[in-house]
């Protein structure tokens, strides 16, 4: 079943690799006015995300996504689709630095290998972010509330840049990632290395957890 | 000497009818991530008046080379930049080349 449920994952990850690559978001669930963003993550096995947003504004996107979340001893898992939206709260535009701060909320369906049928979910978090061209720290919560599950994914990372990158030039960080899952997905908080690379419109990145797994993702924003 | 007086003013209102700027110099705050930065470009392109855009992080500008014998509002490059999510410092505007705007620029030590 797992085994199953993995490979499930890799064919609608890979489709969505495919996508990007075919020319379809920075860590900010908010491109720009007009803009579209596109992203696919997966989460060392323990979740899998794809989500699609359109900003008609700087402070404000639609759209959705469908989140797998599967816990560590393969008793449960989650296939959560849903509608949501960003909204900025607060950017602070300083000479050599940008901080900001998102909201967003949401509803959808999802079904589960311990419960019968779908069920309606709840979807809320927040981000908060600073960044410089050599230093970038993010803190991100995301909750996913059903009358079956809740399960809150807390996400810190810290990255330093070798150089400052220019416009037209790739831009490379080290990432440290911390990352803490509640309602029985994993136990304890699942460190991770990641190398981040961006250059244009593309966005990419990848590593591993402490324990081994591949950490990606790819975002595109246009 | 009160007509000579006058006769130059009358030539330097002309000649500044006649000079158009070639280029729009902008600094951007919160300027740090290229891939965050790619709305500007984006919303920059979309006026008619634009020929193209150049973006600096090294300097946080943001520069605009302008079609022949045409400009662009002030009010209408902030909301642009503002739609990107950033926050316009300064405009200025040159008679410079946008390839000699970013040569002269490049050659500026970085900000950072």
């Amino acid at each position: 079943m797992k085994h199953h449920t993995k490979r499930w994952r890799c064919a609608r990850l890979a489709a969505l690799c495919c996508a990007l690559a075919a020319g379809a978001a920075d860590a900010k669930p908010i491109a720009y006015a007009n803009g579209w963003s596109l992203m696919a993550e997966y989460g060392a096995g323990t979740m899998a995300e794809g989500q699609l947003f359109y900003a008609p504004t700087h402070w404000l996107s639609l759209g959705g996504g469908l989140v797998e979340l599967e816990d560590e001893h393969d008793r449960f898992d989650r296939r959560i689709a849903y509608a949501r939206a960003n909204v900025l709260l607060k950017r602070w535009n300083l000479p050599g630095a940008q901080g900001n701060l998102f909201a967003w909320g949401g509803a959808g369906r999802a079904t589960g290998r311990d419960f019968d049928g779908a069920t309606a979910v709840a979807n809320a978090g927040f981000q908060a972010d600073y960044e410089t061209r050599r230093v970038y720290a993010s803190l991100r919560s995301d909750l996913q509330h059903s009358r079956h599950f809740s399960h809150r994914i807390d996400t810190l990372q810290l990255g330093w840049a070798p150089y400052a990158h220019d416009y037209e030039s790739i831009a490379s960080w080290l990432v440290l990632q911390l990352r803490d899952y509640t309602g029985g997905l994993y136990s304890g908080v699942e460190p991770a290395l990641l190398v981040r690379l961006f250059k244009g419109p593309a966005w990419v990145e990848a590593g591993a957890t402490s324990d081994g797994h591949l950490q990606a993702m790819v975002m595109f924003n246009f | 000497m009160k007509t000579t007086r006058w006769l130059c003013i009358g030539l330097l209102l002309m000649e500044s009818a006649m000079v158009h700027a070639r280029s729009v110099e902008m600094e951007v705050n919160g300027l740090v991530c290229a891939f965050c930065a790619q709305g500007i470009q984006k919303a920059i392109r979309k006026i008619p008046a634009t020929q193209d855009v150049f973006v600096d992080l090294d300097h946080r500008i943001v520069a605009v080379q302008l079609k022949d014998g045409q400009d662009i509002p002030d009010e209408q490059l902030r909301a642009a930049v503002t739609d990107a999510g950033y926050a316009t410092v300064r405009i200025g505007r040159s008679d410079e080349t946008l390839d000699a705007l970013r040569a002269r620029i490049k050659a500026e030590p970085a900000r950072d």
